[in-house]
Order: structure tokens, then sequence, then C-alpha cells
């Protein structure tokens, strides 16, 4: 399989990992309960939930799939444009590749001192 | 006399198709610039409390909870059209792609939307 049908194919199977992990998340985050609706949420409420290694592991894959679907998407609009050539995608995919490590590790670090 | 149905199937119809296509790619990058801010108050929490909840205090005016309601909406549609796009992708409904994109992306958007919204506006904008 060629690398752009491969991402054609992972577009479509995190797009639909995302669907039900954002119905969790905004669940959660926003929708349980009359603090979360008012839009209250604390560092004491995020604290409880993360102390569960599983929501933990749920929001870590929740990102990475997320950052995935996100560049991914954002390199097939640039292909769409049709201006560059083979080497241009190489250059743009290794580009996209390193942004989204440095915003995946940004993000995990954010429960490194919890 | 030409029928209002052959004027949409001639002039409305082949739009539709670029229409989701187009606003798939512009919610898409709107997503993603969202989660670039979103992961850096996250970040926040390695700060500690007090500064986790100061910038989520920066997050309390009614300007940013109606933004947060967009942000739902954006969301919606964005998943629905996602859904739309692979029940085509995979093959089923074909013929009825068009009838999909206002059967799942709005009709049923608007009232996931609707079912969202309005406990959000009325919590956080109206509630405070």
């Amino acid at each position: 399989m060629s690398r752009n049908a491969l991402a054609w194919y992972m577009q479509r199977i995190t797009g639909a990992l995302l669907v039900p992990l954002l119905i969790a998340h905004f669940w959660v985050e926003h929708f349980m309960n009359a603090t979360l609706m008012r839009g209250d949420l604390s560092y004491e409420v995020i604290l409880t939930r993360i102390a569960n290694p599983w929501w933990q592991a749920i929001d870590i894959s929740f990102l990475l799939i997320a950052l995935y679907h996100g560049l991914n998407g954002l390199y097939s609009i640039v292909l769409d444009f049709g201006k560059i050539g083979p080497r241009g995608a190489n250059i743009t995919a290794t580009i996209l590749v390193i942004i989204g490590v440095a915003w995946a590790f940004w993000g995990v670090m954010a429960f490194h001192n919890l | 006399m030409i029928s209002p149905r052959i004027l949409v199937r001639t002039y409305l119809s082949p739009l539709i198709g670029t229409t989701a296509w187009f606003l798939q790619r512009v919610t898409g990058l709107l997503l993603l610039f969202y989660l670039l801010l979103h992961v850096e108050t996250v970040h926040q929490l390695s700060a500690g409390p007090a500064a986790f909840d100061r910038a989520m205090a920066a997050f309390k005016n009614p300007l940013f909870r109606l933004l947060e309601i967009g942000l739902l909406g954006v969301v919606i549609l964005h998943a629905l059209n996602g859904i739309r796009i692979m029940v085509i992708d995979f093959g089923v409904a074909t013929r009825h792609q068009k009838r999909l994109f206002w059967g799942l992306a709005v009709i049923a958007g608007t009232l996931i939307f609707i079912a969202g919204a309005v406990p959000l506006f009325l919590h956080s904008v109206m509630g405070r």
C-alpha cells in the first residue's frame, strides 16, 4: 500500500475512533453534572479522574489519535492544492511529523506533575 | 414551465457535495487550531492547581462560553459529515449521498447540537 493510500485509510480509522472518544470527553468534562455544565472544570476534578490510570491511557490515546487525524488532514489539504511534487510531499510530511511529536510531548507533559 | 424539482436537481444538488467537502476542510482546520490552544491550556496542569485554575478563569466570560457552544457545533458538523464520508467510501448508499448529507449532517446535527447547546447555554451563559 502506498503512503497516500495508507494515510487515506488511517484518516477513516482514526476518525471512527475519535467519535466515541469525543463523546466520552464532552460527557466527563462538560455534561456530567451542573458544575461542569456551568463550565467550572477545576484542577481537583481533573486530578480525581486522572488518578485512574485507565483515564490517563484514554486521554493520551485521544490526544495522539486527534493529533494524527488533524495533521494528516492538513497533509491531505496541502496535497490537494497540487502544487508540490513527491519531494515537497516528503518535506511536508517530515515537518508535520516533527510538529506532531512536539505537540504530543507538550500535551502528555501536562500529567507529569500530578 | 420547469418544475422546481428539476431546478434543484440541476443547479443546487451538484453544489452540495462540494459544499460538504469544503466545510469538512474548513471545520477540520478550525479544530486543529483549537487543539493547539487546548493543549496549551491543559499543559498548565503541570504548573499546579493555582496556575491551572488561573488559566481556566480566563474562559469564564460569556463570550468564551458562547464560543464553546460554537465549538460544539463545529465538532458535530465535522463528525457527522465525516461519518457520511466513511459511509460513502465504504460503498454503502452511494446513490443516496446527498440525502445522507441532509439527513445526517444537517437534521441529526441540528438535533444533537440543540440537545448539547441548550443545557450549556442555560448553565454557563445564563447561570452566572
